[in-house]
């Protein structure tokens, strides 16, 4: 090869690999956690600058030099890179600690947008601070001076390719380990339904905080390996809408498949953008620019469009068969919501104090006082607009309660986050169907685990060899789960494609998996064909004779004649009655409530 | 003259421009539930359409109102053609800020390649200069406030004693329940669409005059005050867009006496942080959740 077209290659190659990190940086982020990142750049800006600091040596104001800049030192390689990751962590912690807490994506996304703008406007103007519009430049690149090689040589070239490539595998390292553990099923599921993964025990709040902070730091890294490229640092180049071609590379690539994040890197930033510099100009200044930007635009557009799944789409993890044999599952590891002896049939398991909950002025609930006996079937029945499903999320801490208390296993657990009571075993199920739509029915199952080997990063990052086991084991009862509800069959099936019966069978069975004491259901058969409310009945009354507790909303009578032990009914915002169905049939007030209310 | 009285005065004006382009928005948003992030690239579509007028020999009122129904034209195919077909499709809330950050990148860079990078200016008759109280006002600026002032009397009689206002205020705040009510949605929604693309048009134009230049950019930068303000006063509110731009407006520009000019902006993108943090559903929040309850 001439050495013209050596370092045409090995300069596309080295953009390549740091588009690379930065496109699978922002998959962790947007495609497998779902956090609508429009402040990305911003990571990747400040990786670059603190690289740059760190080789440049100290600062060397005007008169006598001629940038002025902070933190300014001079460190052996590859320190500058680590600082730059950790910089890229810490401010992603900090970002994330105001930006991404209990606020719709789309909120969440104008926060994030909001940071990167005012960091241009903060970085253009600070000239003490980051030597304002002109940035930094004369950055030495790494190792030039212990190799012996000028930096414009076509072997340094070679040598920055091999750098790139190093960075780039440990960092594939780093997201493919997360991404096919516990912890990023978890995330995936937070993806899916944020509620949904809250109902289950899992902390979405440090969930999301642990892919921001990761991904940041990535995004620092693939930015300093940028500035040691081009020895420059420039606020320009590090603007908002360089954010959304990858965001463009991530959607076109397939969200959540990291495979898809390096094919989406290498079509949109590389061939698309920096390629694309290469070919002569056409039309007035600035043209071939703005065309670039209308096109990125409408791929993200067409994409979603048309394959909002990318060209490789995430994908459907599937589960080994055991080892025991995949004939049979039986016997059946024992299933861990089983009650222990410590708590006696009847005894209360909850008891409501009093709760309350006003919007403005309006009761949506009054005064719900009640208890739940351990072991039995509690129903909550009541018209419309009772306050049935605000009673329940209050229980579940979905819904604070403006007055009263909520006490489980005799301790007041009012004041505790949805997660942590479903934790200490208070799962609920909704009203809407609310599976995983990514995940597979196993996955759905498998999911829901509570402190599961590999869930949280360090355990991640140590691989499969330190979760597999675990994992097995997991698989197993699900599978044996997925017996008892005559599920096998669709077993490796996207939950999102299942028929709006067998989602409520999947929820529940999810709910099982989570290790419940008290199960919460909002209306467990509303919308099921009646053959298979009639097996979803059977299941409850199974589960009972297991020892588990159970408070249900329903409308059905006829199910909760059947099914409850005992019934409290709800109207207009209270409780009216408590008792069997037997003496409520002939309660007036009821009777009263069902008929005017 | 003292600076505090002036910036007052033109914290007014940009109130007004903040006014027209925020209840707009908030109409938008409140009733479709879609966070349009090319709201402020059709702001600038409709300057232009404005400036082409004028080119075209058009008086300055002609085309504010050629560019108001740019405006209400481009915002209603927006919808009808890119937006609602994604939410037909029930596209998450996360797919559809990417499907309107698309749609801004296409509308501004497009018009980018055609009109070029160049500034533009309205022509506004410069000299007569008006007095009031510490504060000097030119002739457009006041025309400016006395349009917004129109606008919003404007807004609060349609939603107020008209049928399509009162179901549009229904479908903003429960838009299953006015569904089941026997509400035609999609024609609420789409005039939903027309009503926010004329303000949204108006408020182009009115940024224009305001600005001596502007460029294919203006629109979008000017986006995050006017989401600012939208979210102040609650989303869906009309009335609090219109308080939060009075906010907005004068946080900013008095602003200027005590930090430096170019941090103008920031002031404005840190208040909608803290809203956003401490009450993401506005000051106007208690009033609003008593209505989804009590219907």
């Amino acid at each position: 090869m001439s050495s013209a077209v050596q370092l045409y290659v090995s300069t596309l190659l080295i953009y390549l690999g740091v588009d690379i990190i930065a496109a699978l940086a922002l998959n962790l982020q947007f495609g497998v956690a779902g956090i609508v990142n429009f402040s990305f750049i911003l990571f990747q800006a400040v990786g670059a600058y603190v690289a740059a600091v760190l080789t440049l040596g100290p600062s060397t104001p005007p008169p006598a030099g001629f940038q002025d800049y902070v933190l300014g030192a001079t460190l052996p390689y590859p320190l500058p890179l680590i600082a730059a990751a950790g910089a890229g962590g810490l401010l992603s912690l900090a970002i994330g600690v105001v930006g991404l807490r209990r606020l719709r994506t789309d909120y969440q996304a104008m926060v994030l947008l909001v940071f990167s703008l005012i960091a241009t406007i903060v970085v253009t103007n600070e000239t003490g601070l980051f030597n304002g519009s002109n940035g930094l430049s004369l950055v030495p690149k790494p190792l030039a001076d212990v190799l012996g090689l000028s930096p414009y040589d076509i072997g340094y070239q070679w040598f920055f390719v091999g750098i790139v490539a190093v960075v780039c595998v440990m960092a594939y390292g780093v997201v493919h380990a997360i991404t096919s553990s516990p912890l990023g099923r978890n995330l995936r599921a937070m993806r899916d339904n944020e509620h949904a993964a809250t109902a289950l025990g899992k902390d979405v709040t440090r969930l999301r905080m642990l892919a921001f902070v990761v991904g940041g730091a990535l995004a620092a890294v693939s930015g300093a390996l940028l500035v040691e490229f081009i020895s420059a640092w420039s606020p320009g180049s590090w603007f908002l809408p360089e954010t959304f071609s990858f965001f463009a590379a991530v959607i076109v690539g397939g969200a959540g498949n990291n495979f898809g994040a390096i094919v989406g890197a290498l079509l949109v930033p590389v061939a698309f953008l920096e390629a694309t510099s290469f070919i002569p100009t056409f039309g007035r200044a600035g043209l071939v620019e703005s065309l670039k930007w209308v096109a990125v635009g409408l791929l993200i557009m067409i994409f979603l469009a048309f394959w909002p799944r990318g060209i490789f789409p995430e994908r459907r993890r599937r589960f080994r068969a055991s080892r025991t044999g995949a004939a049979s599952y039986t016997p059946a590891p024992s299933p861990c919501f089983v009650r222990g002896t410590d708590q006696p049939v009847d005894s209360a398991l909850l008891e409501a104090r009093s709760l309350r909950r006003e919007y403005g002025g309006v009761h949506a609930v009054e005064e719900a006082s009640f208890t739940v006996p351990t072991g039995r079937i509690t129903g909550l029945i009541g018209p419309n607009g009772a306050g049935k499903t605000t009673v329940l999320g209050m229980l579940a801490g979905a819904v604070a309660v403006s007055a009263g208390d909520v006490l489980y296993q005799g301790a007041v657990i009012t004041r505790l986050a949805p997660h942590q009571r479903a934790q200490r075993g208070l799962i609920r199920t909704f009203q809407q169907s609310s599976e995983f739509t990514n995940l597979s029915v196993l996955e759905n199952l498998v999911v829901a685990v509570p402190r599961a080997r590999g869930d949280g990063l360090a355990g991640a990052l140590l691989t499969k060899r330190y979760w597999r086991g675990q994992q097995e084991a997991e698989v197993d009862r699900a599978r044996a789960l997925l017996e008892r509800f005559a599920m096998t069959p669709q077993q490796d099936e996207l939950a999102g494609s299942l028929s709006g019966g067998q989602r409520r069978l999947v929820e529940i069975m999810r709910a099982l998996m989570a290790c419940p004491q008290l199960l919460l259901l909002d209306e467990p058969m509303a919308g099921v064909n009646p053959t298979l409310a009639r097996r979803i009945e059977e299941h409850l009354a199974d589960l009972r004779a297991d020892g588990l507790t159970m408070l249900m909303v329903e409308h059905e009578l006829g199910v909760v004649d059947r099914l409850c032990d005992a019934v409290i009914v709800m109207a207009r915002g209270r409780v009216i009655a408590h008792g069997p169905m037997s003496t409520l049939r002939v309660n007036q007030d009821v009777l009263d409530a069902y008929l005017i209310g | 003259m003292s600076i505090v009285g002036s910036s007052i005065g033109f914290g007014l004006i940009t109130a007004s421009i903040l006014a027209i382009a925020a209840v707009g928005f908030t109409l938008q948003f409140g009733v479709t539930n879609i966070l349009n992030l090319a709201y402020g690239d059709i702001m600038t579509a409709a300057a232009f359409a404005a400036y082409f007028a004028t080119k075209g020999g058009a008086p300055l009122w002609l085309a504010a109102v050629a560019g108001s129904l740019a405006g209400a034209v481009l915002s209603v195919l927006l919808n009808r053609f890119v937006y609602s077909w994604f939410a037909r499709r029930g596209a998450k809330l996360f797919a559809m800020i990417m499907v309107t950050l698309g749609a801004s990148l296409v509308v501004q860079n497009g018009m980018t390649a055609v009109f070029g990078p160049d500034f533009v200016s309205l022509p506004t008759s410069a000299g007569t200069t008006y007095q009031v109280g510490p504060a000097i006002f030119t002739g457009p600026q006041l025309a400016i406030v006395a349009l917004a002032l129109l606008a919003m009397a404007g807004v609060h009689s349609l939603l107020r004693y008209t049928r399509l206002g009162q179901a549009m205020r229904a479908t903003a705040t429960n838009p299953d329940l006015a569904r089941s009510c026997g509400m035609a949605t999609n024609r609420i929604i789409d005039a939903a669409w027309l009503l926010s693309g004329l303000l949204c048009g108006l408020a182009g134009v009115a940024l224009a005059l305001n600005l001596s230049t502007f460029t294919t950019g203006t629109g979008g930068t000017f986006l995050i005050p006017v989401i600012a303000a939208a979210v102040l006063g609650g989303i869906g509110q009309p009335y609090g867009a219109m308080l939060g731009a009075l906010v907005i407006g004068l946080a900013t520009e008095v602003s200027v006496t005590v930090v430096s000019p170019s941090y103008k902006t920031v002031v404005a993108f840190a208040i909608l942080i803290v809203v956003l943090l401490f009450r993401p559903q506005g000051i106007l929040s208690e009033v609003a959740m008593a209505k989804e309850i009590a219907t």
